[in-house]
């Protein structure tokens, strides 16, 4: 796409200001810089514009005057994302929905709630909690992503063992499709007559248009919750603990692991009280029926004793359990303790094969000089290797790169997937062959183009391609106002 | 001299798996027989046999277990048959993965026999699962009852193969349970009527079995208290597996009584059964519960069994059969109407529903003649499109279908639905016909 000119620029920017009001477009460099890159710093692409739309209509109106002017045009949300999902890697519109972010109906008796795409994931559930209820996804970053990201990438998080991903969770969504019609998806009800058009759409990367209204199911807390701390001296007990509770008949709501290094980092920084030699934690949630819940503790506890678990906590009340819970939800930030910066993976492998991965990874992570704590959803195979490393040192950032990428292919190799949550967007595009063959991306393409024949919508993402206008690396770097000495960086 | 097509298909799949002639008879879709059905070995062998459909551009209708084929629009053409029955076989079993792998042409009871050895289920109770096989149970979207707790195909699946139009295998999906890399194309061909690509591979997340599992049978005097406690039930702690509402008439042919019922299913380990079966007595106690029964072991297989095969064309001198999706609050009443509608029609009508999820199956009986069954089924669509929801005529006779669509008008998304279609299967020979909007 040739560069706008500034004519061109500036007629656009009064269109789109009167749609939008003053404050709903950016153009200046320096405040389009805030919107270069997601939570994946390494990839950075300026937009044309950033704009604010209000309603539904006014996405319509923004993807209309995209098509109308040859420019392409990408949805965000908080900008959490880990794969440079939401990168305008080819200039265009940034199309931010963070101005869309009311609960617009709660149908308690039905189950179902209707959102818009700006709404951050956890004020979801705060919304729908007075009345005993909330919102089942819950990603990590659940405190700032929007369902809409979640829509985008088919978000998970650590309860989806039980409770599925995103996906098993929307019913229906009006969207915006690429070339600016405004039509629903599904709806209230289920089993929608023809092709399944809205879990086509979850996880779609923002490629098949811009959801503007979502329908999610809502679902009744439980009414106990039982947290069990099991500690091991190897990663094959730790593994085999997992697989003997699913063979007791239990399905967890959430099973975590986190290996020796991460304890260290946890225990360095928060003193949970994780033995700071153990080869690995599992954490292991169970939700549901009050009754019957004591016994199923006891399987957990048992099963965990099995296979060799050094020591068994059972949290005895909130406090302890949310202290239990802490290691865990800590470990990212307590990597900055022992390391500058890192750099999270995602990839999937069958729950088994973990034992064998872990020890490849951490060949792979030291063949490259690298250290590496891993962060296992053992409930689901979701690997996180997180790759330590010094931004400062020079070639430094590459060797994580190149780490990240083999490690992906060990994924493949054992039967998983290069991706479990965080998408493929811009970070993974290249590794799809990993695990697809041409005929799978043939047949991929060409669903993109029944939705996007013109190409415009989010390009540059998923496919593997040239990704002319996108920096990368280094993924720290000075802001403007940091040279300034007027902000500092933690 | 160029060589038949018989002669062709026995070249990819041996002599003896190719049917011609009056053979074909048994294999029939709504009447119109085919020129030929094919029961290839492998994947392989499928993909050639619908790469040499295309080169002839002989429209192509798979068949598994065969109990569904009465379920769309009559197909506008018919030439192949590929029946799928011999790719029958178990890929991969890990049950310390909670998944499995098997080939399209399995039939349901017997993977569920192979995984229930180690203490697993694949968690989806299908009408008809004696026969019925994976491919077909997900090309046409199966479910039942227990589809209030642990979801439909669409959320079991996690990977699977289909033989394209060009005879081009496709793989979506992985085998692992969360996976995000690239589009979800399994959400794409569950429940696409076989119109997009034969599925030839599924890989399925599991459960282990529950410890105990039973079947509460609470009576009413009314639908509408059932109604009631159907939402008493949603409203509260239980979490049943499985809870539907039975009108009257489909409570006596269940040989249950009379009145209304609601059929809860529970399962867990033994404390928690009994503490949902106490707390459901004393929830519905102020519904205006009659009775309840508690079933276990066979009585309880029974039930269930008997409640899928309401609908079985053929049984109970059944007219027709729609299913409607609405908002669970809106089941009881609609049910009620329905019935009204049927009577007024001089007909009878027998209505099920799954409570949580809002699907009702509305049994038409009591009279052959089209003319009424037609105006019937044509006044229960305006009531349920009505009030929002969506109706599908699951079965009936030809005459039947020839005056009542089976599929609702279909709005905005059928621009899109066409453009998959054609670009997936340019020709149309993929079942053409038989689904939504004429595809």
């Amino acid at each position: 796409m040739p560069p706008l000119t500034d004519a061109r620029k500036k007629s656009l920017r009064r269109e789109m200001e009167a749609l939008l009001g003053k404050g709903g477009v950016l153009s200046d460099p320096d405040e389009l810089m805030v919107y270069e890159s997601d939570g994946l710093t390494l990839f950075r692409a300026l937009a044309d514009f950033v704009v604010f739309p209000r309603s539904a209509e006014d996405v319509s109106a923004l993807v209309k005057l995209a098509n109308r002017e040859g420019i392409p045009f990408v949805a965000r949300g908080a900008g959490t994302g880990l794969s440079g999902g939401c990168l305008p890697s080819e200039g265009g519109l940034v199309i931010s929905l963070m101005r869309m972010n009311r609960v617009l109906d709660v149908d308690y008796d039905n189950q179902i709630a209707v959102v818009e795409p700006g709404l951050v994931n956890l004020h979801l559930s705060w919304a729908v909690g007075p009345q005993g209820f909330y919102y089942a996804p819950d990603p990590s970053s659940q405190q700032a992503c929007t369902i809409g990201g979640n829509i985008a990438n088919n978000s998970g998080g650590p309860h989806t063992l039980k409770y599925g991903v995103t996906t098993n969770h929307v019913l229906g969504l009006e969207v915006v499709l690429p070339d600016g019609e405004l039509l629903w998806l599904g709806g209230k009800t289920r089993d929608p007559q023809g092709y399944d058009l809205v879990g086509l759409f979850v996880g779609s990367e923002g490629t098949f248009g811009i959801a503007t209204k979502i329908v999610v199911r809502i679902l009744k807390k439980p009414q106990a919750v039982k947290t069990v701390l099991a500690v091991f001296d190897q990663v094959d007990h730790a593994s085999e603990a997992v697989s003997s509770i699913i063979a007791r008949g239990l399905v967890p709501a959430a099973m975590e692991m986190i290996d020796q290094l991460t304890i260290e980092a946890v225990e360095d920084a928060f003193g949970c009280g994780y033995p700071r030699d153990a080869a690995a934690a599992l954490l292991i949630e169970l939700d549901g029926l009050a009754a019957g819940m004591d016994a199923q503790a006891e399987r957990v506890v048992q099963a965990c004793r099995d296979c060799g678990a050094r020591d068994v906590r059972e949290a005895r009340d909130e406090a302890e359990r949310a202290l239990l819970w802490k290691g865990r939800k800590s470990a990212f930030g307590a990597y900055g303790r022992v390391s500058p910066a890192y750099m999270v993976m995602d990839g999937v492998i069958p729950r088994t094969k973990l034992p064998y991965v872990l020890g490849r990874v951490n060949a792979i992570a030291a063949a490259h000089g690298l250290r590496v704590g891993n962060v296992f959803h053992a409930g689901d195979g979701n690997l996180h290797p997180n790759i330590l490393y010094d931004p400062r040192k020079p070639g430094e950032e590459a060797r994580v790169v190149a780490a990240g990428a083999e490690i992906l292919k060990v994924c493949a190799e054992v039967g998983g997937s290069i991706s479990g949550e965080h998408g493929i967007g811009l970070e993974k595009a290249d590794y799809m062959p990993f695990i697809f063959s041409e005929a799978d991306l043939a047949c991929m393409k060409m669903v993109k183009d029944a939705f996007n024949p013109a190409g415009n919508c989010n390009p540059g993402k998923i496919f593997p391609s040239n990704k002319a206008c996108v920096e990368v690396g280094p993924a720290y770097r000075r802001h403007p106002i940091e040279e300034k000495g007027l902000a500092q960086r933690f | 001299m160029p060589s038949t097509l018989p002669e062709e298909l026995r070249r990819i799949v041996g002599p003896t798996h190719v049917l011609t002639g009056v053979e074909c008879s048994p294999y029939a879709v709504e009447g119109r027989a085919p020129e030929a059905v094919v029961f290839p070995g492998s994947q392989d062998e499928v993909a050639a046999a619908v790469a040499l459909a295309a080169e002839r551009g002989l429209p192509v209708t798979p068949w598994g277990g065969g109990t569904k084929m009465w379920v769309g629009a009559p197909p506008s053409r018919i030439g192949l048959v590929l029946a799928t029955r011999r790719l029958d076989r178990i890929l991969e079993h890990e049950p310390g993965d909670l998944t499995v792998t098997v080939e399209a042409g399995l039939t349901f009871d017997r993977l569920q026999a192979e995984l229930g050895k180690r203490g697993q289920w694949l968690s989806l109770d299908p009408p008809a699962s004696d026969r019925a096989t994976i491919g077909g149970i997900l090309a046409s979207d199966a479910s039942g009852p227990r589809r209030h707790l642990y979801g439909t195909a669409r959320d079991l699946v996690i990977g699977l193969t289909v033989i394209g139009a060009d005879g081009r295998a496709v793989r979506g999906g992985g085998k692992v349970v969360k996976n995000v890399a690239g589009y979800d194309l399994p959400k794409l061909y569950v429940g696409s009527f076989g119109t997009l690509g034969i599925l030839v591979e599924v890989t399925f997340k599991l459960r282990p079995r529950a410890d105990v599992d039973r079947l509460v049978v609470a009576r009413f005097d009314r639908l509408a208290d059932a109604g009631r406690a159907a939402r008493a039930v949603l409203g509260s702690d239980l979490i049943p597996s499985a809870l539907e509402l039975a009108d009257g008439e489909a409570l006596r042919r269940l040989g249950l009584g009379g009145g209304a019922g609601l059929l809860v299913g529970l399962d867990g380990i033994a404390p928690q059964v009994e503490w949902q079966v106490n707390e459901l007595a004393r929830l519905l106690g102020s519904c205006g519960l009659v009775e309840q029964r508690v079933l276990d072991g066979p009585a309880r297989e029974e039930t269930w069994r008997a409640l899928a095969a309401l609908g079985r064309p053929g049984g109970d001198a059944v007219a027709a059969v729609m299913r409607w999706a609405l908002l669970p609050t809106q089941t009881a009443e609609l049910m009620e109407a329905g019935a009204g509608v049927a009577r007024r029609h001089g007909l009878e009508a027998a209505m099920t529903a799954h409570a949580g999820v809002g699907i009702v199956t509305a049994v038409l009986s009591g009279g052959a003649d089209p003319g009424p069954v037609a105006a019937a089924l044509e006044e229960w669509r305006r009531l349920v499109t009505g009030a929002s929801g969506h109706a599908m005529v699951a079965w009936a006779p030809l005459a039947v279908k020839e005056r009542v669509p089976v599929w609702d008008t279909p709005g905005p998304t059928l621009r899109l639905m066409r453009s998959i279609k054609e670009r997936l299967d340019p020709h149309g020979i993929l079942n053409p016909g038989r689904f939504v909007g004429g595809i």
